[in-house]
């Protein structure tokens, strides 16, 4: 009976926790969603006059790298800087070139199906223009420094390592590196935004050491002033085909049709978690029915057991309150009683008992993994989504406590008066 | 004004039993006196329990009035009578009826749940009455643990603990041995002298009735108008029958002349 009664309450609690947990979830995505919003919206606004071209699609819009497989890497001649720096409007033009490392580490990965290895290119070597009048305008070089110190104009030979990777090269402040069989000196350590695995050379020493000199695989492009951004960026689209160019207005759209998605993601979400709102309500209604149910069955029960008892209670003078109040009193014990193995049993089993009664949140998870337009430029700002592990906080316990000591009394309601309305004398003859 | 604390008035019981109307009680008109101990002696089926439930405000009459202590109790509303039941009322049965679960003083406790009086009050309080009817040793015994004429004892001094008006008993010896029976019939006459209880006793035994002061006779319902003067009258009053001296109220036997005092008949 107590058991019954625990179970209950359990569900009474666990259901309430699950959806908290759920809501909870969803105002952290719903915040996490509208900063990534205003963030991305800030640097796009302080980048507006930045046309972005490059031989892949750019990070925003590339598809998700899974296991660390990396798109076709595509490069193009240096001579497009001179065209493109002959547009009119055009500012600076700045190259890069990114290549994946020869060397390849291996990786662990948890998948559905079992762990498996993969291997991927142990770091991405970037090779930048140290021009000083470039370097000192636009944002080129990594800044958050932690060691040593940054890349600065003429600089060859030195390399500027993200501070995951010193493990792997094992490398300190002055050490020497071999990149792609070339030794090179760390000059600085930074700090990686990212989780990317990053080496930053002049530009001449990255074309050496990956063979690929005179070819560059991006181009930031500056203009003058944001209104040549659309017909600069559309220039450089019809003359260059092979590239991919994300002008200020790109970038907006992009935002837009992110911000679009995202509203539409966060719909469903909720619509979902009021449908299991509605369900666990409708679970909810069921326990208490369940729990005062279960009180009534068993107070009725024990009022026939006690005829006598009330009997003799009356005849000695008992009033039909002093009487009813006893009863009920029990009535509120059981339900204790009952919410206290409800507690018990809910604190153990909440999680499981929410996850089971109510359908998870998995708003960015399954088949639209591909879809994680964040994931990739902006990895840190959405973070782990949503997980709504149930779990019970004390005032939660102790209504769950108030309220199955209601149900006790509301179960023993009518056997108690039953139990008052006695005729004594029926009830001493009563064996 | 008079003495009266308990009188009917033309009482008239009529059960409805499939249809055939069974007549409990007719025209019964009783009058007990303040102090007195009135036995009511009758067979079987003579309507003795009817009588004594009607009196005892567990059932009403049919026709008639039940006067206890100046108020008639037949118009009462339940939420009155209670009070009645509570503070003018001491009952003892034939099947004790306690509780089991709880001790001797606990039983005795229980009626005084709810009348304001402190744990300390209601302790005192019972543990007088468990002396008063010797089983001090024994207060915190369960009844499962107590003789039968233990248990009656308990479910004497529980009927005392509002020192009610008037102790009405339900055939208190008849589901006790002989002994034991005269035992607490005797018990009901100490407390009848001592404590000035008003006692109104339900018996079939002629032998225990005459030890009250004054025998009624129910019959069919009627109570007969013979009257007999018990035994009990005369030791109330402390002096012998026989010879007219003092006597005590446990003698057996009289001191001045030998005279038997107590009708020993069935022990």
């Amino acid at each position: 009976m107590v058991v019954a009664l625990g179970f209950s309450v359990a569900i009474m609690l666990s259901i309430p926790a699950g959806i908290t947990a759920n809501q909870e979830s969803m105002q952290r995505i719903t915040e996490n969603f509208s900063n990534t919003i205003t963030t991305m919206q800030n640097e796009i606004n302080k980048t507006a006059t930045l046309i972005e071209c490059s031989t892949t699609p750019s990070q925003g819009m590339q598809g998700f790298r899974f296991g660390g497989f990396y798109a076709n890497e595509t490069f193009i001649d240096e001579t497009v800087m001179d065209v493109i720096r002959s547009i009119e409007g055009v500012k600076d033009v700045i190259p890069f070139l990114e290549k994946s490392s020869s060397e390849n580490i291996s990786e662990t990965i948890n998948t559905p199906f079992g762990s498996r290895t993969i291997y991927r290119p142990a770091y991405t070597i970037i090779g930048v223009c140290l021009n000083s009048s470039l370097t000192g305008n636009y944002s080129i070089l990594p800044t958050n420094i932690t060691a040593g110190e940054n890349l600065s104009e003429g600089d060859s030979g030195y390399v500027l390592l993200s501070s995951n990777l010193t493990a792997y090269f094992g490398a300190d402040i002055g050490d020497a590196v071999t990149v792609n069989g070339e030794s090179f000196t760390v000059k600085g350590i930074f700090e990686s935004t990212s989780q990317t695995r990053t080496v930053y050379m002049n530009i001449t020493d990255a074309q050496r050491v990956t063979g690929l000199t005179g070819k560059i695989s991006r181009l930031d492009v500056y203009v003058v002033d944001v209104s040549y951004a659309t017909q600069v960026a559309d220039t450089i689209r019809t003359t260059y085909p092979e590239l991919y160019v994300t002008s200020y207005q790109d970038r907006l759209e992009n935002l837009q049709n992110m911000q679009t998605m995202y509203s539409q993601t966060l719909n469903n979400a909720e619509s979902s978690i009021s449908q299991a709102q509605a369900t666990a309500t409708q679970l909810i209604v069921i326990a208490i029915a369940a729990t005062s149910l279960i009180v009534f069955f068993v107070m009725l029960y024990s009022v026939r057991e006690r005829t006598k008892e009330i009997g003799i209670l009356k005849a000695i003078g008992f009033s039909n309150w002093n009487v009813m109040s006893q009863f009920m009193l029990e009535g509120v014990l059981i339900g204790l009683i009952g919410g206290v193995a409800g507690v018990i049993i809910g604190t153990i089993a909440a999680p499981f008992l929410s996850a089971l009664l109510l359908p998870q949140l998995n708003l960015f998870g399954g088949t639209q993994r591909t879809q994680r337009p964040f994931q990739t430029t902006y990895p840190n700002i959405i973070g782990s989504q949503s997980s709504s592990a149930a779990t019970l906080n004390p005032q939660f316990i102790l209504l769950a406590l108030g309220v199955a000591a209601l149900l006790g009394a509301l179960g023993s309601l009518y056997p108690s008066w039953r139990a008052s309305r006695t005729s004594p004398m029926e009830a001493l003859r009563y064996e | 004004m008079s003495d009266l604390v308990l009188e009917t008035e033309k009482l008239d019981k009529i059960y409805n039993m499939s249809g055939r109307q069974i007549r409990a009680l007719s025209d019964v008109n009783l009058k007990v006196k303040k102090g007195e101990f009135v036995s009511v002696m009758g067979p079987s089926g003579s309507g003795k329990t009817t009588l004594l439930n009607i009196l005892g405000c567990l059932d009403k009459p049919t026709y008639g009035k039940v006067i206890l202590d100046g108020l008639d109790v037949t118009k009462m509303p339940e939420k009155e009578l209670y009070k009645i039941r509570r503070y003018k009322i001491g009952f003892v049965f034939q099947t004790f009826n306690l509780l089991p679960y709880l001790s001797a003083i606990e039983n005795v406790e229980l009626p005084m749940e709810g009348t304001g009086k402190s744990k300390e009050e209601k302790g005192k309080r019972a543990r007088e009455l468990l002396k008063l009817v010797g089983l001090s040793e024994r207060e915190n015994h369960k009844p499962h643990r107590l003789s039968a004429g233990e248990q009656q004892r308990v479910a004497i001094a529980r009927a005392l603990a509002n020192n009610p008006t008037i102790i009405l008993a339900d055939e208190p010896t008849g589901n006790l041995d002989s002994k034991t029976g005269y035992e607490i019939v005797r018990l009901l006459g100490k407390l009848n002298i001592e404590q000035g209880t008003t006692i109104v006793m339900v018996t079939h035994d002629s032998h225990k009735a005459a030890l009250a002061s004054r025998m009624l006779f129910l019959s069919d319902g009627k109570l007969l108008a013979k009257e007999k003067q018990g035994t009990h009258l005369l030791k109330k009053e402390l002096m012998c029958p026989y010879c007219g001296r003092e006597i005590q109220p446990d003698d057996t036997f009289c001191p001045h002349c030998g005279g038997k005092l107590t009708d020993k008949e069935g022990e």
